[in-house]
């Protein structure tokens, strides 16, 4: 047996894997106060170099410019504010033009969509008419898929968007009488039906009555979601297209002044939408059709459905609303009314 | 003769001018493949887009706080976009850019009022609007980096590391006692015990490069940490004993000793990491089976020193090479999140262990009555792994 004496010199050579393995932690330790940042000074924060501050805020101090919404104050007003309506006049024809092509939508900030829309925008453009108009709706195809458009009313079998399909680069023109009078919607009916109504094939469609409404701040509100990783789930909601747009631009309404909400659920996967307004109550007309209105603060629509709002707020102020999932709020869905006099 | 003195004057310098030129040549091509951009693959076909996941790898809480450190595992760039946590939409601050590019890391900071105890899933978006999210089983205050953690890790590792063996050394008197037989079955026990603690390391480095990002993981890197160590422990032991004959001794119980080290400092990484994390109840009962399962090391340390005259400080000096280790591992997994190191660090302890199986094995060949295939050798190394296996029951 060779005995090999051991001398302390030999000992610490032998220790040298492991002295090395104090320095090997320590690089381990710098890598990640250069890559994680900084773990230490935490409540430092002169220390910490941050690009992209949206600053600190809770759910319910979520309004204004600390809000992270797409755009600036008046981006959607094409769509929350309905063209007027125009006085009974039957056999008046109404022309639209609407376009369906391939956009990338910004819907919260930095979140860029593959969106499918009519003329850009997801809600596309309110139509409007009144009731025994004559509607003649010219419709392009420049997506890349086939599309329709779907109008819900009363009309001919042909003109219903179902089995007209118009081919990229065709176009097809609706034409039929307006009726009856309500909120209505249109969407494209073109399979996988699911596909082309959650990539934002949908609208608001005004008929308004032979007898107006009463005058009133108009405004159109299309609840949607957007599944941004096709994965068959909403992962931001909005009203209008934009999620928390309106915690950001708050809707200013005057509360001497009857404000009437055209509100519909096109949202997609989820099986219903709802608004809660906060602090006052408003009667709510289903469909925008017949004499029953109901008195509440909370209306809830499945995919389809719709409905008028009509309120004449109580005080001044700054009232919140949203829907009452609050799943649906905290993903978007959540806006402000400011009243003033 | 001219020319024939100027022939190999010549070839020694081509050698040279040609090794260069398939590094020339492989830079051009790589050139012009780069600046065809993705015309090569419209030749075949489309590429797919992106995934645009990000790599989660650390979900931090502290008071009002809670901090996701996220990488960016494929080529193309990725950006933060948006962040969730229980599906809710927080506003947040990036530590850094919020454009990431491959194999950058950034640490989003989200004011959050967290519930102590409870799941927690938190989901980073990218511009693409792809969601990845993490579940967080439990949230607990993350462990900062303070005086008491410091000693506490450090006891912790004293106490399922250096402690345990040195009790096991204790074992030497009562092997000293022991007839030459039962010293060769207690060297085969401890390459038994190596080989579990080997195959264990090894099959840990496995996993947990198998869930590194593949631009970072695969199983080369854990033939390199294996590589490094068993070779390094290779040349020690040739320095050690200044040549060809098989360690002994000393030698023999040092080598034992580096490699249990190794590998206490893989297991001490893994119990602080588990625990910062939140994965681990680092309770009595685990701690006690860390105690059991690693005493049997400091027997396979003593065992190899039985007939050698030893001081009470080189004993004191081998338990600490063997058990110290725990403690540093304890520090480093505790306060950091470098995955990569850490599936290299328990590589290394494989390589290491299996290296001192073959010294302890050579030895057993060569001074063992009997040899390697004595009855008591194999029972002696099947002993060893399976009482690694009954007492490692005791931390699964």
């Amino acid at each position: 047996m060779a005995k090999t004496r051991l001398t302390r010199g030999k000992l610490l050579a032998a220790a040298a894997p492991l002295a090395a393995a104090p320095l090997v932690g320590k690089l381990a330790l710098d890598g990640e106060a250069t890559a994680g940042g900084h773990d230490h000074s935490s409540h430092d924060h002169s220390r910490s170099p941050v690009s992209h501050q949206r600053g600190a805020m809770g759910h319910s101090a979520m309004i204004g410019d600390e809000v992270p919404a797409v755009g600036g104050p008046n981006d959607l007003d094409a769509l929350l504010y309905p063209p007027p309506a125009l006085p009974y006049k039957p056999g008046r024809v109404r022309e639209y033009s609407l376009t369906a092509s391939d956009v990338e939508l910004e819907v919260a900030p930095g979140i860029f969509f593959p969106a499918w829309v009519y003329n850009g925008t997801a809600p596309g453009p309110v139509i409007r008419a009144t009731e025994g108009d004559r509607l003649r709706v010219s419709f392009v195809n420049a997506g890349s898929h086939p599309h329709t458009i779907h109008f819900h009313g009363i009309h001919p079998s042909n003109m219903d968007g179902v089995f007209e399909v118009v081919e990229t680069g065709g176009r097809f023109v609706y034409e039929f009488e307006a009726q009856p009078a309500g909120l209505h919607l249109y969407h494209c009916h073109a399979t996988p039906l699911k596909k082309h109504i959650h990539k934002g094939l949908y609208g608001a469609f005004i008929i308004d009555p032979k007898e107006p409404r009463p005058p009133a701040q108009e405004l159109v509100m299309v609840m949607n979601g957007f599944d941004t990783d096709a994965d068959g789930g909403n992962n931001f909601y909005t009203v209008n297209g934009r999620s928390f747009y309106y915690a950001k631009y708050p809707i200013r309404v005057r509360r001497s002044e009857l404000v009437r909400i055209y509100l519909a659920n096109l949202t997609e996967f989820d099986l219903i939408n709802s608004l809660h307004l906060h602090a006052d109550f408003f009667r709510y007309q289903p469909t925008g059709t017949g004499d029953y209105w109901e008195y509440t603060d909370t209306v809830m629509q499945c995919q389809g459905q719709r409905g008028v709002i009509e309120i004449q707020f109580a005080n001044t102020g700054t009232f919140m609303f949203h829907a009452h999932q609050s799943e649906f709020a905290e993903l978007g869905w959540m806006g402000f009314f400011e009243v003033v006099e | 003769m001219e020319a024939q003195s100027a022939a190999p004057e010549r070839s020694r310098l081509d050698w040279r001018v040609w090794a260069v030129v398939p590094v020339l040549l492989l830079a051009l091509a790589v050139g012009l493949v780069v600046s065809s951009g993705s015309s090569l693959a419209e030749l075949v076909g489309t590429n797919p887009p992106p995934a645009d996941e990000f790599d989660i790898r650390r979900v931090e809480f502290s008071p009002g706080e809670i901090r996701i450190t996220v990488r960016n595992p494929q080529p193309d760039d990725l950006t933060i976009a948006n962040v969730n946590v229980d599906d809710a939409i927080v506003p947040f601050t990036v530590d850094g850019e919020t454009t990431l590019g491959r194999l950058r890391s950034a640490t989003i900071v989200v004011p959050y009022d967290w519930v102590d105890g409870e799941p927690i899933t938190v989901g980073v978006t990218s511009s693409t609007g792809i969601e990845t999210v993490e579940e967080i089983p439990a949230a607990i205050e993350t462990p900062q980096p303070s005086v008491e953690g410091f000693f506490g890790y450090a006891l912790i590792g004293f106490l399922v590391g250096v402690l345990p063996v040195a009790l096991g050394l204790l074992w030497l008197p009562a092997l000293r006692q022991a007839g030459p037989v039962w010293l060769s079955a207690f060297m085969a026990f401890t390459a038994g015990l190596l080989a579990f603690l080997g195959v264990e390391a090894l099959s840990e480095a496995f996993e947990l490069q198998a869930g590194l990002p593949s631009s970072l993981g695969g199983a080369g890197l854990v033939l390199l940490g294996v590589a490094l160590s068993f070779l390094g422990m290779t040349a020690l032991a040739g320095r050690l004993t200044r040549g060809g004959s098989a360690a002994a001794g000393l030698t023999l119980a040092l080598l034992i000793a580096v490699g249990i080290g190794l590998h206490n400092l893989g297991e001490g990484l893994a119990i602080g990491a588990s625990f910062a994390i939140g994965e681990l109840q680092l309770g009595a009962f685990l701690i006690v089976g860390f105690m059991i399962h690693n005493v049997t090391e400091g027997l396979g340390i003593a065992t190899p020193v039985a007939r050698t005259r030893v001081t009470l400080l080189a004993l004191a000096g081998l338990a600490l090479v063997a058990g110290a280790p725990t403690i540093l591992g304890a520090w480093v997994g505790g306060y950091t999140s470098n995955d990569v190191l850490i599936a290299l660090f328990f590589a290394i302890a494989a390589g290491a262990a299996f290296q001192v199986v073959v010294e302890v094995g050579r030895y057993v060949a060569g001074n063992a009555p009997g040899g390697l295939r004595s009855g008591h050798a194999i029972v002696g190394f099947i002993v060893g792994v399976a009482t690694m296996y009954v007492t490692g029951l005791l931390v699964a």
